[in-house]
């Protein structure tokens, strides 16, 4: 396989990490755009729901590698696992809003922030404390299909994974901007006291907003568990920091800057991890949010100033 | 005109002076003794208690103590939120343990002679040849590496502590990962991910540390000790205001003098300090290193202590990180144990095997939400309670007369009607929107000149541009002679103008002293060094400050003077209107930008104000004034300056003003003009 089709092959993966990362840090930068809030804890809502997602698979008697499905089942074993996760991400979300951040909604500084933090510890330990520190294997209902183009494979579940991540995303996309939920969303990110003198009720759009996001983690979450076949307690931390910077290369709080900036980093994820040793690649993603912050602090496509006047 | 009332200030003044010593004597005694008992403990306890392990636990908790207290001065103090604290840490450790063990050997040349002569390094002879042997000592690495990560601390803090609060946090989540990160694969400088060995132990007078955990416990000691009285000393001093201040309200800090990027990057220094301090304590204890040690669980544990303990508040980081690190070491080890026995008890199997101690990030992360949501202001709050009012202090005369002398405040060395201030052509652009347009003005020495106008004339900004806190898209600023446009905030305070906000921007967590001397800030010149040694000239400083600020206080009679010590947010409106005068004159201005001064007072306090505004311009400040009130414009103004959509549409006489035809139109209409 010559260079170009070695680094060929490194785009195709790294669309696809973008692509869910795109997912992670849209629902980050859903809540961001409105309440102007870090949310840490929605990185391990990712990771709790992956392995949401894992169970919801057992449940329906698939695990490990032997069972690939074709057809309607397929579709329909995915369809339930997609919704269920979702589902479940989405409640969470909207649980942690309710309970720790509705009452801290006019408090001035980072006392929100740092209750996300709590809680996000909170939900890391609970699982490694139930679950425990070792990976778990991935049920995989996907057939083993794939398709070659000159030496570059494209696997069914990158495929897949596109298609989820194009659904939920042109579905996202209109839901914010034809839909009057959608419309209360956008006018509660731009002035929440003015859209609430014009009726808006603001705790269910927050409530909304959480929720979506929150199921966005979630179809991340599943798609991370079919992609690498594994889980653990510990990928709200690496996923969640791309995501994180995936959201703030794009511009926090934009909706096309999250999905730009997902890919971005995706790709730099996979083409970088090629070009240089993979144990940098925390450092480079790092420095990349760092340099953004510093030099770019609005990203691509953001609206939201990062430093005082 | 009433007469004014001579000696008004200084009467009040004595009054509550002779008061407040007997006040205020109990609780200090009280706190004293508390401190005293304390120190005793902390000294008796390695005699009282001889397991080594035990020992070895709670040197471990005064480290963490330490730790804690330099977040406090980063998040507590100045309200920089830093969630890669562990950095600092890692970074005073490995200072320490590269230059006190094996790990680095360069070749010998004469290079290291010197530093051979000095003791620092040591010649070691092998068949190889001959190596440096780094042998720092521990005393003189104790400054030295709170020096060099005070230089990372600046290293990081220069070009992100511009970035607002949760985006700051981000990034220094960013740097408490990168270290670790780096420090793991470069193996040639930190063995990696194996970790330093052979870290010296420190020596003194001959006596060899060693392995015991005693004499590290008295160290550590120690270290908290002056940890505690350098961080006590810099709150109650210009430096911990001015933190404090920039915490509250970063726009009113620089309004007041502060310079921001300063004083952000000292805290962020002297916070990195201490953690490299007690880097190297920690490592010469345990005499390894591996980066593991200082990963973001670490970082969050020293948060969730301070957040505990009392964000801001001394004592309680210090009780917070000891209860929290003697929970973790101590209370759910025996409770494990317990139960474990219960768990054989009933047979429960699950019981039998559970480690709470394993537990106890589940633990930080419940404690970090609960005491958010319930008790934000942590188990020992940094703000003391203050006592309620009497009924006499609560009920305010309304004084008219005025005074005539003011300390700190009066007139400069312009003559009577000298232009101090001229604005030429200025213009400002938000977007698409031009809020003012080629406005120019001028202000007369101690002349008060009024602007007036409909809302969103332009008012304001023409006040915010004229104090640098808006950038202009074109013209000029000249005050005394020196152009000011392009300046800094804390530097056009320090040139002489000061300002009130139209919707005051008290810092509300401070209380009104706090306030008034913070206005203070740039006349004063204590620096850390100052602060923390508490000279002589300074504590000669502090206290004038303090008598000029009563003074300046007493100007509102016993509105404010009762209110000393208590938080400004729990003042009436008219009485935080005060304040902000009050925190304004504190600063010896030239020229003194009051915005709305009357808003929020009745008729009776509208007039006394009205006596304080010219018994000022009397003593010889300028004034400008923005105001809505038009009788207090007729009343003060000598000069009425009409703002209408960025323009200026009329000048002159309040008279003049009140009949000229733009004007009416402006703010009443077009058909007002032929009513």
């Amino acid at each position: 396989m010559s260079d170009y089709e070695v680094l060929l092959q490194q785009v195709v993966n790294g669309l696809s990490l973008g692509a869910m990362y795109a997912l992670l840090a849209l629902g980050f930068t859903l809540v961001y755009g409105i309440l102007e809030l870090i949310n840490f804890a929605h990185f391990n809502v990712f990771m709790v729901s992956s392995f949401v997602g894992m169970w919801a698979l057992q449940l329906l008697g698939i695990s490990g590698q032997e069972r690939a499905l074709t057809g309607f089942a397929l579709v329909g074993v995915l369809g339930f696992a997609f919704i269920v996760t979702m589902l479940a991400a989405g409640i969470l979300g909207v649980a942690i809003e309710r309970i720790s951040l509705r009452p801290l909604r006019g408090v001035r500084g980072t006392a929100a922030m740092i209750t996300t933090i709590g809680v996000s510890y909170i939900l890391f330990n609970v699982i490694l404390l139930t679950v425990g520190a070792g990976s778990e294997n991935y049920p995989n209902p996907l057939p083993a299909r794939r398709w070659q183009w000159g030496e570059v494979t494209i696997d069914l579940k990158e495929v897949l994974i596109w298609a989820v991540a194009l659904v939920l995303m042109i579905g996202l996309q209109l839901f914010v901007n034809r839909t009057r939920l959608g419309k209360a969303m956008r006018a509660t990110a731009q002035d929440a006291e003015a859209a609430r003198m014009m009726g808006v009720d603001v705790d269910r759009v927050i409530m909304t907003a959480f929720f979506l996001g929150s199921a966005l983690a979630g179809a991340a979450a599943l798609i991370f568990g079919l992609y690498y076949n594994y889980t653990s307690f510990i990928i709200g931390y690496t996923a969640g920091l791309r995501a994180f910077t995936a959201a703030v290369l794009g511009g926090i709080g934009s909706v096309p800057g999250a999905m730009v900036g997902g890919v971005v980093i995706g790709l730099i994820e996979s083409v970088g991890g090629q070009l240089i040793a993979v144990r940098w690649t925390d450092v480079i993603i790092f420095s990349i949010l760092v340099l953004v912050l510093v030099f770019v602090p609005t990203g691509l496509f953001g609206r939201a100033t990062p430093t005082k006047s | 005109m009433a007469e004014p009332r001579a000696g008004m200030t200084s009467d009040t003044f004595t009054r509550l002076r002779r008061a407040a010593p007997l006040a205020w004597a109990a609780p200090a005694l009280r706190s004293r003794a508390l401190i005293a008992a304390a120190a005793v403990a902390a000294l008796l306890f390695p005699i009282a208690i001889r397991n080594d392990a035990d020992i070895d636990s709670l040197a471990n908790a005064l480290a963490f103590a330490a730790l804690a207290l330099g977040l406090n001065i980063v998040v507590g103090f100045a309200g920089l939120l830093d969630l890669g604290y562990a950095a600092f840490f890692a970074i005073g450790a490995y200072s320490y343990g590269i230059l006190s063990s094996w790990q680095l050997q360069p070749d010998w040349s004469s290079f290291w002679e010197p530093f051979q002569w000095l003791g620092l390094v040591a010649r070691n002879h092998t068949t190889a040849g001959d190596f440096v042997h780094f042998q720092v000592s521990f005393w003189l690495m104790l400054p030295l590496s709170a020096a060099i990560t005070a230089s990372f601390g600046i290293l990081f803090g220069a070009p992100t502590l511009r970035l607002k609060g949760d985006y700051l946090a981000i990034v220094t989540l960013g740097f408490g990962e990168i270290v670790p990160i780096v420090v793991r694969n470069w193996p040639s400088l930190t063995n990696g991910a194996m970790g330093l060995n052979g870290v010296a132990a420190p020596q003194l007078f001959g006596f060899n540390f060693g392995i015991a955990a005693t004499p590290y416990y008295y160290v550590a000691v120690a270290l908290v000790a002056l940890l505690i009285l350098i961080s006590v000393r810099l709150k109650d001093s210009r430096v911990g205001r001015a933190w404090m201040a920039i915490r509250e309200d970063e726009i009113a800090a620089a309004a007041m003098g502060v310079d921001r990027v300063r004083f952000k990057l000292l805290a962020f220094a002297m916070g990195a300090a201490f953690a490299g301090m007690t880097g190297t304590l920690y490592i010469a204890k345990l005499q390894t290193a591996t980066p593991d040690m200082f990963m973001f669980p670490v970082s969050v544990m020293i948060l969730v202590m301070v957040v505990f303990g009392g964000i801001g508040s001394v004592w309680g980081v210090v009780v917070g990180a000891l209860i929290l690190q003697v929970l973790q070491s101590w209370v759910l080890e025996d409770l494990s144990g317990w139960l474990h026995v219960l768990g054989r008890f009933v047979g429960v199997d699950w019981l039998q095997r559970v480690e709470l101690a394993s537990s106890i990030e589940l633990i930080f992360g419940l404690i970090l939400v609960f005491m958010m949501l319930f008790r934000r202001e942590g188990l020992i709050p940094a703000t003391r309670r203050v006592p309620a009012l009497s009924l006499t202090e609560q009920s305010a005369q309304v004084g008219r007369g005025g005074f005539d002398r003011l300390a700190g405040v009066g007139a400069g060395a312009e003559r009577d009607g000298e232009k101090l201030l001229e604005i030429e052509d200025l213009t400002v652009r938000f977007g698409g929107l031009v809020a003012l347009r080629s406005v120019s003005l001028s202000v007369p020495a101690h002349r008060i000149v009024a602007v007036i106008g409909p809302n969103g004339s332009g008012k304001s900004t023409l006040f915010n541009v004229m104090t640098g806190l808006v950038p202009a898209d074109g013209g000029m600023v000249r005050f005394a002679g020196m152009e000011i446009l392009r300046l800094p905030p804390h530097r056009i305070l320090e040139c002489g103008i000061a300002r009130t906000f139209q919707n005051i921007r008290l810092f509300p967590n401070l209380s009104v002293l706090e306030n008034v001397m913070i206005g203070m800030h740039a006349r004063l010149r204590t620096g850390t060094v100052g602060a923390v040694l508490r000279l002589p000239v300074t504590r000669r400083e502090e206290a004038e400050a303090r008598e000029r600020a009563l003074e300046i206080l007493a100007v509102f009679g016993n509105r404010l003077l009762p209110r000393l010590d208590h938080p400004t947010a729990s003042l009436s409106y008219a009485n935080r209107r005060r304040t902000e005068i009050a925190r304004a004159l504190a600063s010896g201005p030239k020229l003194l930008l009051l915005d709305e001064p009357a808003a929020g007072m009745n008729p009776a306090e509208t007039l006394e104000l009205v006596d304080q505004i010219k018994s000022l311009a009397r003593i010889g400040l300028s004034i400008v004034l923005i105001e809505h009130k038009l009788d207090v414009v007729a009343d003060l103004a000598d000069n009425v300056i009409v703002l209408d959509h960025g323009e200026k549409i009329a000048e002159g006489t309040t008279d003049a003003v009140r009949r000229d035809e733009e004007v009416i139109r402006a703010y009443l209409g077009r058909s007002a003009v032929y009513a």
